[in-house]
């Protein structure tokens, strides 16, 4: 009887697009995580390293995306089986002092990165002859009012389409005519060169792919969607997606770089460099398209920067956030928000503002938190009362602390070097 | 000593034990108390009893018995004395609650206020009877002191007239539920969570964590635990039900109306609805099994199957003492309808024409046969309009052949009109 009942009762429900459905529900942290990894600050890297040094470090991406998985694969473990925040985690198991220093580490390296986004969008608008002056305080009044008036749904489907926008790459590195043989070979022999300029671009190029605030996003979001353990399967395969959505557009960057203007001999400075560069060499689309790509990254991530960095602060310090609580709810959530968006578009607005001092203080701040936040994370993941049976596996610890090992030591050496 | 000394957890971690002849014995490094209320008397504030200090003497982890030490106030901080060195057995230590471990750091739900709140510091007193844990400090004051730089902060808070600023919350307005020797607590302690509206119950379940959600959705009696389960979210819905037993599960589930269960069914693997719908008693479970049958978009997905009905030849008064008997739920006792042997839709009735009229006269006297009702397989899209238009409570729902089906409240339509295509609520990321 029972038998008959589950056959009936499966013919309506189980049809082969069932998976399909439930991987797609899932769908989303890791993806729109991946994609806010390659903001202004990433497309900048990407592009002075395709310029410097042509296809050479394109073998870099083999191991920005093997980072990537790991530590996002981590992040997502232990958001689903604790069902808590990275933050709360910190705070619960490290104390207010570890706390304290992390979340003033993660404020102020946010609110340069802000800068950064920002400068990204003026740059971006400069090369369609927009001035800065009119091009920033419209971004942050548009970033702030997406933030605060809009929903997660609104939200997360303008997130979804920005990721796709940055599939222009694509076009721009096409629009350059790259030569794919010497692809094949930069990425199966790489001719890794030893000295100071090259190793600074490799760190810059690895340590842009892998920022400590992007390991709070990831968890919060994995908890947001509600995800469950059966879920897990689905959820590795979107961390992945992410990780290759990442390291694909950043490949692309550097082949656009590299096929006009490294063989032409053209250094750039910065991203919007690259985009007025390549007008004369690979055509106007090209260049328009680097430009819209630079400014949809940098609106997308100047958009989920302040509001995650205000988020996890209140979570840690244990202060009301949400975007769906009201503004007399959550008033130190809204104001932070608030607070970071006006000084990261003011900054840009000061006529000749110091921008590389900041990128540099950012780096520093970024450098300095990311052997703590991953430390923490490695022990909580390790940690039976927080994970229970899903504590890391051997080789996943041999994989883990391997990164971690090699991200430490490649801060510590970026650190150092830049006041060198 | 008749003196009463306050102070705050944070001061006391870290400070030395000596015995009486000041030798050091060590340092203290969690605190225990006893959370067991010693019986309903609720003539005064509940407040635990500190039961000993966890310590590290010649590199062993040792519970000191706090009934022989006294704690002394220095100009720097404070110092514990010893008088006998009698260490507690671990059949004491696992009944108490470590204070640092469990409650400091975490969150905590604060019961008047209903929400989660993270406890920056505990403030304890002792008087002569003993010490006590008397309530927690959720202030930024607290997050200060914890940093050490509370009074210096303050000092220069008070050059411009203000001060940091400080809240705390009385231990008996408090339930921590985030701790690993939970369940010897939850004896005495359910009952402040179950004064909770369960609405607000769940909106704090929900933005817990897993493990906690679990243990604390466990601790509520059937009927509180559906009504809760009833207000979250459909994901948290899921969560709960595949981290409960499938027993447990189904005894929840059993208490819910069955288009509820319905709902949530939707969120699960085929398997465990399956293994549920075998272990709920076969009168709920055939009903979320017709309901299982309608797609999405149908009247029939939304309609609850539990609704009264009544035979036309029936008087007023055996019909208020058929209700009396029954006791329905308030969202049901409103629209009554009127079938024939065929179960057959023939009239509705409403509550308010039941009791103004005489007891004696027939509910084919007052009933009205204009009905307004749906079909199971029409779209709910329509549902929105036809109640605002007709001023309706619940509308009726028939199949093809006029056989009553069950009804469509008006909060279910509401609520389904409501989060079409918006954000869901609560939830804890920034979203």
């Amino acid at each position: 009887m029972a038998l008959i009942q589950y056959s009936e009762f499966t013919k309506r429900r189980k049809n082969i697009w069932r998976n399909l459905i439930l991987f797609l529900a899932v769908l989303g942290p890791g993806i729109i995580t991946g994609s806010v990894d390659n903001d202004a600050g990433g497309i900048t890297t990407y592009s002075i390293a395709g310029a410097m040094y042509g296809y050479n470090l394109l073998w870099t991406m083999i191991p920005a995306f093997i980072v990537l998985v790991v530590v996002q694969e981590m992040n997502a473990r232990m958001g689903i089986v604790s069902g808590k925040g990275l933050a709360d985690l910190i705070r619960e198991n490290a104390g207010v002092k570890i706390t304290f220093f992390i979340f003033v580490g993660l404020l102020i390296a946010d609110i340069g990165n802000t800068t950064t986004e920002f400068a990204g969008v003026a740059g971006s608008m400069q090369v369609f002859n927009i001035s800065k002056y009119l091009s920033v305080p419209i971004s942050a009044v548009l970033v702030w009012w997406l933030v605060v008036k809009g929903t997660y749904k609104f939200s997360e489907r303008v997130f979804l389409i920005f990721s796709a926008f940055l599939l222009v790459y694509v076009v721009s590195a096409i629009m350059g005519k790259p030569h794919w043989h010497d692809i094949g070979q930069a990425m199966i022999k790489p001719d890794i060169k030893y000295n100071k300029e090259y190793l600074a671009v490799v760190i810059g190029i690895i340590g842009t792919t892998i920022a400590p605030w992007m390991q709070f996003y990831m968890q919060s979001a994995v908890i947001e969607k509600g995800l469950k353990i059966t879920d897990y399967k689905y959820t590795l395969w979107d961390v992945i997606i992410g990780s290759v959505i990442t390291v694909v557009v950043a490949f692309f960057i550097i082949i656009a770089c590299a096929s006009t203007l490294h063989i032409k001999g053209i250094a750039i400075n910065e991203a919007k460099d690259a985009a007025m560069a390549l007008k004369p060499i690979a055509g106007d689309l090209a260049s328009i398209t680097f430009a819209f790509g630079l400014f949809v990254a940098s609106i997308f991530s100047a958009t989920i920067l302040p509001v995650a960095t205000a988020f996890y602060v209140c979570e840690a310090f244990g202060f009301e956030a949400g975007i769906d609580k009201k503004w007399k709810e959550a008033p130190q959530f809204y104001w932070l928000f608030t607070f970071i968006i006006i000084l990261g578009a003011a900054i840009i607005l000061i006529p000749n503002a110091p921008l590389i001092l900041i990128t540099l203080w950012s780096q520093v701040a970024n450098g300095l938190l990311l052997p703590v936040v991953l430390l923490c994370m490695i022990l909580l993941v390790n940690n039976k009362e927080v994970m229970g049976e899903y504590v890391n596996k051997t080789w996943q610890n041999v994989i883990g602390w391997a990164t971690i090992i090699i991200l430490i030591g490649l801060s510590v050496t970026l650190l150092v070097s830049s006041f060198f | 000593m008749t003196s009463q000394i306050t102070f705050y957890l944070s001061q006391i971690t870290g400070c030395k034990i000596y015995d009486v002849n000041g030798t050091r014995l060590g340092k203290v490094m969690d605190i225990i108390v006893n959370t067991n209320q010693p019986g309903p008397s609720h003539e005064e504030a509940f407040r635990p009893v500190i039961v000993g200090l966890k310590t590290k003497i010649n590199g062993d982890i040792r519970y000191l018995n706090f009934e022989f030490i006294k704690i002394e106030s220095k100009l720097r901080g404070f110092s514990f004395v010893c008088y006998q060195t009698d260490f507690l057995p671990d059949s004491i230590v696992d009944n108490c609650l470590p204070l640092v471990k469990n409650i400091l750091d975490r969150q905590i739900v604060d019961i008047n206020g209903r929400k989660l709140v993270r406890v920056n510091d505990i403030r304890l007193v002792s008087i002569a009877s003993g010490t006590y844990a008397i309530a927690v400090d959720i202030g930024t004051e607290g997050l200060f002191r914890r940093m050490g730089v509370a009074d210096l902060v303050n000092n220069v808070l008070s050059l411009v007239k203000l001060n940091l600023p400080t809240r705390y919350i009385l231990w008996d307005d408090v339930e921590a539920f985030d701790s690993s020797n939970f369940n010897i607590k939850l004896a005495y302690s359910t009952n402040k969570l179950q004064r909770l509206h369960p609405s607000d119950l769940a909106d704090i379940i929900e933005e817990m964590g897993s493990k906690s959600r679990t243990k604390v959705f466990e601790s509520l009696d059937e009927e509180k635990a559906a009504d809760v389960l009833e207000e979250m979210e459909p994901y948290a819905q899921a969560q709960i039900i595949e981290s409960l037993s499938i027993g447990k599960a189904a005894d929840v589930l059993e208490k819910m109306p069955a288009d509820e269960v319905a709902d949530l069914f939707d969120e699960l693997e085929d398997e465990t609805v399956e293994l549920l719908l075998n272990e709920m008693e076969k009168e709920s479970s055939e009903e979320v099994r017709e309901l299982l049958e309608y797609e999405d978009k149908e009247v029939g997905s939304l309609m609850t199957t539990d609704y009264l009905s009544f035979r036309e030849d029936m008087t007023i008064e055996e019909t208020l003492n058929e209700l009396r008997i029954q006791k329905p739920e308030a969202d049901m006792i409103y629209s009554l309808f009127i079938t024939d042997t065929e179960e057959k839709l023939i009239a509705t009735v409403s509550l308010r024409d039941l009791v103004i009229s005489l007891p004696t006269m027939t509910l084919s006297e007052i009933m009205n046969t204009d009905i307004i009702c749906v079909k199971d397989e029409d779209k709910i899209d329509t549902l929105g309009s036809i109640i605002s238009k007709y001023d309706l409570l619940a509308i009726p729902v028939t199949d093809a052949e006029n056989t009553l089906m069950g009804m469509v409240v008006i909060d279910d339509i509401v609520e389904d009109l409501m989060y079409k295509g918006k954000t869901k609520k609560g939830g804890r990321s920034w979203r």
